[in-house]
C-alpha cells in the first residue's frame, strides 16, 4: 500500500497528467495558426513568383496601357493610391480620434443621444462597402458636386474606416488608468490639459495601431470606388484633389480582367506594390508604438 | 484601556481658538439617491494634520475628495450642507473646482506618477497652472521638500516608474508641493508600502505639517496616532430604513481620541473590539 504510506500533501500535490482536453484544446489552437500562416505564404509565393517577370522599373515608370502588356506600368495608379489614402487618413484620423475623445472622456452616458451614437457607430463598422460607395456617389460626387475625383474617393473611404478608427481610439484612450487622469486633474489641470498632455500620448501606440489598420482596409478597397469613376482608364497622375484617379486594386482588377496573359504578370507585380506599400504603413505603426510605448 | 500609543504632536491649540482652514457643517454626500455620507460637522485646523480614521465604507475618501472637489468628477455625486475654505462656501457658483484643486493638493492610495520623467512628473503641476519661473529650481525645491532630491538627483530624465513603490509616493508628493498649495489631502498614502517607506513618509509628514495643512484618511490606527493632532472617527450605521450611512462619531484632539475618548464606539474601535 504504497499510496498510505505517502504524506498527504505529496499525494495532492502530485501531478494527475494533462487532461486529454488540454491537449487537444491547444492542437487546434495551434492548427488554426498553422492554417492561417500557410494560406499567407502561399498567396505571397504565388503572387511574387507570377509577378517576378515584371517586376521592375517599367511598373512605376510607365501609364496603363491596355494594348501592350509590355510597355504598360501602373504609375498612375500607384500616384493615385498615394493621394487617395493620404487625404483619407487626413479626414478620417482628426475626426476619427476627436470623436472618441468626445465618447470616452466627455460624453455623458447616460443621457440616450450618447448611446444612440455609440450603437451606431458599431453598427456603421458592419456595412458592407458597396453601400458606402452609393452614399459617395449620391451625396458626395453628385448632391455636393465634386465628381469622380481624389477628394470624392478619399471621402467616402474616409467614412468608411472612420468606425474603425474611432472604435480602436476608444479602446486605446480606455487603456490609459483612470489614475492618470485623477492625478493630472488634481493638480488643477484643466479635463482638455489632461487629455491632451495625459492621455493622448498614453494612448498614442494604440491609436497608431488602429489607424493604420484601418488605412489599410481602405488602400484595398475597390468595390465602391467602382461607383465612383476610378474605373476610367487614366494615363495622368492626379495633379490636385480634384482630378481624376485611378487606383492600384481597381487596376489590378482591369489587368485581370483582360485576356492575356501578360496583363495577368502585371497585375500580380502590382500587388506586389500594394504590399510593400501597406508592409511600409504598418512599420510606421511600430514605430510610432515603440516609440511611445508606455508601461504602468 | 485603549492599547494604542500616542507618541503624536500635541494639538497647538484648543478647538476654540482653532483658525479653520475647513469649516464642514453638516455634510451629507450623495451618490445617485444613496447617502453615502450623513450630517458631518468638522473643522481642520490650519497648519496642522488632521487624521480620519474608520472602518472601511464608512465614508473617508467621500468627505476627503470634497475638500478638492474631485467628486465633481464622478457622475452622480452630489454633497448637501456646507464646506467654507477660509470662510467661502466651497461650492459656491462662482468657485471654479479646478483653482480648488490648484490650492488644494492631493495623494492617492496607490502611487500614480505620470509615465514620464521625474523631472517631468514634477514640471507638470507648474506647468499646466501657467507659473513663471525657473523650472530646475521649482523642481529642486519640490522634491527636497518632499525628501527625495537625495535619491533622484543623478537621475532627473529617467522614467518615475523606475522608482520604488515608497520612492514613487514621495514623488507625488513632491509632484503635489510643486504647484504651492495650501492643503494637501492624503488618501491612505501608505496602505501600498512597506513599514520602512511608511516611516519616511510619516517624517515626512510631520515636516511638511510645519508649512502646509494636511489631511489623511488612514485604516491604521497606529498612524494617526503617531503623525495627527486631531482624529476623526467615522463609522457606518443603519437607519431605520435599513440603509448604511457613514457617520462622524467624533471629533477631537488626537490624544484625547486614543487616551479618552467620550463615546463608546470610539473606544471600541480603538481597542479592536469593533471593525
Ligand atoms: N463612486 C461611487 N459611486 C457610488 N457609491 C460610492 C462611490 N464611491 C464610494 N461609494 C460608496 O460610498 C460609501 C463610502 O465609501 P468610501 O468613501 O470609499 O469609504 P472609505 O473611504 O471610508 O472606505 C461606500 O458605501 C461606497 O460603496
Ligand atoms: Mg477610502
Amino acid at each position: 500500500m504504497a499510496v498510505l504510506s505517502t504524506p498527504r500533501s505529496a499525494v495532492q500535490l502530485a501531478s494527475k497528467g494533462t487532461p486529454v482536453r488540454e491537449h487537444l484544446f491547444r492542437t487546434l489552437l495551434i492548427a488554426s495558426l498553422v492554417v492561417a500562416f500557410i494560406f499567407m505564404v502561399a498567396l505571397l509565393s504565388y503572387v511574387f513568383v507570377e509577378g517576378w517577370p515584371r517586376l521592375d522599373s517599367r511598373l512605376w515608370e510607365n501609364m496603363p496601357s491596355i494594348r501592350n502588356p509590355d510597355i504598360a506600368g501602373a504609375q498612375s495608379a500607384i500616384t493615385g493610391t498615394l493621394w487617395v489614402i493620404s487625404l483619407t487618413g487626413l479626414f478620417t484620423l482628426p475626426t476619427g480620434i476627436a470623436a472618441a475623445i468626445y465618447l470616452e472622456e466627455y460624453a455623458d452616458k447616460t443621457r440616450w443621444y450618447n448611446r444612440v451614437i455609440e450603437l451606431n457607430i458599431q453598427n456603421l463598422a458592419g456595412i458592407p462597402s458597396i453601400v458606402y460607395g452609393i452614399l459617395g456617389l449620391g451625396i458626395i460626387a453628385r448632391t455636393l458636386g465634386l465628381g469622380f475625383s481624389v477628394i470624392t474617393a478619399s471621402l467616402t473611404l474616409g467614412l468608411l474606416v472612420l468606425p474603425i478608427v474611432i472604435i480602436a481610439s476608444r479602446e486605446a484612450l480606455r487603456a490609459v488608468p483612470p489614475s492618470i487622469r485623477e492625478g493630472s486633474l488634481a493638480l488643477g489641470a484643466t479635463q482638455w490639459q489632461t487629455i491632451s498632455r495625459q492621455v493622448l500620448p498614453a494612448s498614442i501606440p494604440g491609436i497608431a495601431t488602429g489607424s493604420i489598420l484601418a488605412l489599410s482596409r481602405a488602400i484595398g478597397e475597390a468595390a465602391p470606388l467602382l461607383m465612383l469613376g476610378a474605373v476610367s482608364f487614366i494615363r495622368f497622375n492626379p495633379d490636385g484633389i480634384f482630378a481624376s484617379y485611378t487606383v492600384l486594386p481597381i487596376q489590378i482588377f482591369n489587368w485581370i480582367s483582360q485576356s492575356r496573359e501578360g496583363f495577368h504578370v502585371l497585375a500580380a507585380a502590382a500587388i506586389v506594390v500594394l504590399l510593400v506599400i501597406l508592409l511600409l504603413m504598418n512599420s510606421v505603426a511600430i514605430w510610432l508604438r515603440n516609440r511611445y510605448q508606455k508601461r504602468w | 484601556m485603549p492599547n494604542v500609543t500616542v507618541r503624536g504632536p500635541e494639538a497647538p491649540r484648543t478647538i476654540e481658538s482653532l483658525d479653520p482652514v475647513f469649516t464642514v457643517k453638516n455634510l451629507s454626500v450623495f451618490y445617485g439617491d444613496y447617502e453615502a455620507v450623513r450630517g458631518v460637522d468638522m473643522l481642520i485646523g490650519n497648519r496642522e494634520i488632521t487624521a480620519m480614521i474608520g472602518p472601511s465604507g464608512c465614508g473617508k475618501s467621500t468627505v476627503l475628495r470634497c475638500f478638492n472637489r474631485m467628486n465633481d468628477l464622478i457622475p452622480g455625486a452630489r454633497p448637501a450642507g456646507t464646506i467654507q475654505y477660509h470662510g467661502e462656501d466651497l461650492y459656491g457658483d462662482h468657485v471654479d473646482p479646478i483653482e480648488v484643486r490648484r490650492r488644494i493638493g492631493m495623494v492617492f492610495q496607490k502611487p500614480n506618477p505620470f509615465p514620464k520623467s521625474i523631472y517631468d512628473n514634477i514640471a507638470y503641476g507648474p506647468k499646466v497652472n501657467g507659473v513663471k519661473g525657473k523650472m530646475d529650481d521649482i523642481v529642486e525645491e519640490a522634491l527636497t521638500k518632499a525628501a527625495l532630491w537625495d535619491e533622484v538627483k543623478g537621475k532627473l530624465k529617467q522614467n518615475a516608474l523606475s522608482l520604488s513603490g515608497g520612492q514613487q509616493q514621495r514623488l507625488c508628493i513632491a509632484r503635489a508641493i510643486a504647484v504651492k498649495p495650501e492643503v494637501i489631502l492624503m488618501d491612505e498614502p501608505c496602505s501600498a508600502l512597506d513599514p520602512i517607506a511608511t516611516t519616511k513618509i510619516e517624517d515626512l509628514m510631520q515636516e511638511l505639517a510645519h508649512d502646509y495643512t494636511i489631511v489623511i484618511v488612514t485604516h491604521n490606527m497606529q498612524q494617526a496616532a503617531r503623525v495627527s493632532h486631531r482624529t476623526a472617527f467615522f463609522t457606518a450605521e443603519v437607519d431605520d430604513a435599513g440603509v448604511r450611512h457613514g457617520r462622524l462619531v467624533e471629533f477631537d484632539e488626537t490624544s484625547r481620541i486614543f487616551t479618552n475618548p467620550s463615546d463608546k464606539r470610539t473606544e471600541d474601535y480603538i481597542t479592536g473590539r469593533f471593525g
